[in-house]
């Protein structure tokens, strides 16, 4: 499975959404279920998954999809799959 | 002072025996031939009870709040009198005769049906239940105008046991004991195509009923309608659901600690519970069935009727802390649900429960674990083998 579609994935099972909500530019702020719990969800759910664990600022700072994308890109997690 | 005691077994093997410890003025207590106290106990805690209770009273064992035995004594005339009520408040149903499938010791099967059947002289009819279907099938067969009272746990039995059957002499049917099975009324309608079927509610110190609806499939099963006649509910500032009743138990012996109860006094029936716009009550878990999660209310029951808007089969909850210590539920699942099955409850846990609420994981199983009395082993769920995890929080 790519990295992109174990993000999807990811995000899909946190946030509980269906896969027509989903894509690459979904924010924060267009999801109820995109809450304080599921910001620390995400933060365990990237160490799992990816293996690397944002800390409680990058965790915080991320607002939509690409923003998991950029912060996995600088830690030399690629998704050009 | 020596009350009597008398066992299941001998009833069942004379009811008459039922009938005569019930004419004589001694109060007496009727208990099951298995008794997780002793005898010495027992007799310790009807010799506790005061002079106005040791005659025309009975007792019966029930659950108490710490699990142990709770010994709930009640007057015999205001017993009868809830039997009479039973039979008016169910119009449109009237029955000749029941069918016994739950032991008689349980309060409900006692007076729902032994004592209604002797205040209101229909005819009374013992089975071994569903330890001989068989035998159960052939009573149902034969049934004519019948009342049928059943436990939620006894459906699954009644589905794989008497599989298409139709019982058509069965004209009035109650659930009680637990939470009402909403999830299969196409079912039991399917048997029972000709009963009425109520969704009863109460507990032992209610002796034991405190509100009868009709099953609806447009009302949720934690919706239990409006008190009986003569009954009040009212809830605390914590919302705990009370009672207030004039047919209510005299007194309980829990913990060798003798409870006298008045009937003025409102009783906690151990559930939470609200009033919904239309006046009706509304249950919200037991006690024990309700905690907080991140500051939030999580309802057991409330977790469970979600699940039910879209699964069939069997679910059940059991209590689990998550990696940071926080109270949570894990919900299992039997049989084994397929991924669009599992969604569909997801997509309903976003919809009406905060993320606090949702459980801490979906697992998937062959078979939910139950006592012997037909309950969930809640605490046989979290240890059971083969188990599948769905999907899962990751806090």
């Amino acid at each position: 499975m790519s990295n992109h579609e174990q993000l999807r994935q990811l995000i899909l099972d946190i946030l509980l959404l269906g896969p027509e909500e989903y894509s690459l530019e979904l924010c924060r702020d267009q999801v109820e279920t995109w809450d304080s719990l599921s910001v620390v969800s995400i933060a365990v759910g990237l160490n799992e998954t990816f293996g690397y664990h944002p800390t409680p600022s990058e965790a915080t700072a991320i607002h939509c999809v690409n923003d998991v994308i950029s912060l996995l890109e600088a830690k030399g997690i690629s998704f050009g799959d | 002072m020596g009350a009597t005691i008398l066992f299941e077994s001998e009833a069942k093997s004379d009811i008459h025996v039922l009938d005569a410890a019930w004419s004589s003025p001694d109060t007496f207590a009727f208990v099951p031939d298995k008794l997780t106290i002793s005898t010495d106990w027992l007799n310790a805690a009807l010799d506790s009870l005061p002079n106005h209770l040791a005659r025309n009273h009975f007792a019966l064992l029930t659950s108490g709040s710490t699990g142990r035995p709770k010994l709930i004594v009640a007057e015999r005339q205001r017993a009868e009198s809830m039997a009479r009520l039973l039979d008016e408040v169910q119009l449109g149903a009237a029955a000749t005769q029941t069918i016994v499938t739950l032991p008689l010791t349980y309060c409900y099967a006692f007076v729902n049906q032994w004592l209604w059947a002797r205040v209101n002289n229909r005819k009374l009819i013992l089975t071994a239940g569903f330890s001989d279907p068989d035998a159960l099938d052939r009573e149902f067969e034969r049934a004519q105008d019948a009342m049928l009272c059943l436990v939620g746990a006894q459906v699954p039995l009644l589905i794989s046991l008497m599989e298409k059957a139709r019982f058509p002499g069965i004209v009035r049917l109650h659930f009680a004991g637990g939470q009402f099975p909403q999830e299969h009324l196409d079912s039991i309608r399917d048997f029972f195509p000709n009963a009425m079927i109520f969704n009863n509610y109460g507990c032992a110190e209610a002796m034991p009923r405190l509100s009868v609806r009709l099953a609806d499939a447009t009302i949720p099963a934690s919706n239990i309608g409006r008190p009986l006649p003569g009954i009040e509910f009212s809830t605390d500032t914590d919302g705990s659901l009370l009672f207030r009743s004039p047919f209510c138990a005299s007194a309980f012996v829990e913990e060798d600690e003798l409870t006298l109860t008045e009937q003025s006094a409102w009783i906690a029936t151990g559930d939470f519970g609200r009033v919904t716009d239309d006046g009706s009550f509304e249950l919200q878990g037991r006690r024990l069935e309700v905690f907080k999660r991140y500051g939030e209310k999580v309802s057991l029951p409330q977790i469970l009727a979600t699940v039910q808007l879209s699964w069939k089969g069997e679910a059940a909850l059991f209590r689990e802390k998550d990696g940071g210590g926080e109270d949570g539920c894990v919900l299992v699942l039997a049989p084994h649900p397929e991924d669009a099955e599992s969604r569909l409850i997801l997509r309903d846990f976003r919809k009406h429960h905060s993320r606090a609420q949702w459980p801490l994981r979906i697992e998937g199983s062959d078979h939910i674990p139950k006592l012997q009395n037909g309950k969930i082993d809640t605490s046989g769920l979290s240890v059971l083998e083969n188990k599948t995890t769905y999907w899962r929080q990751r806090i």
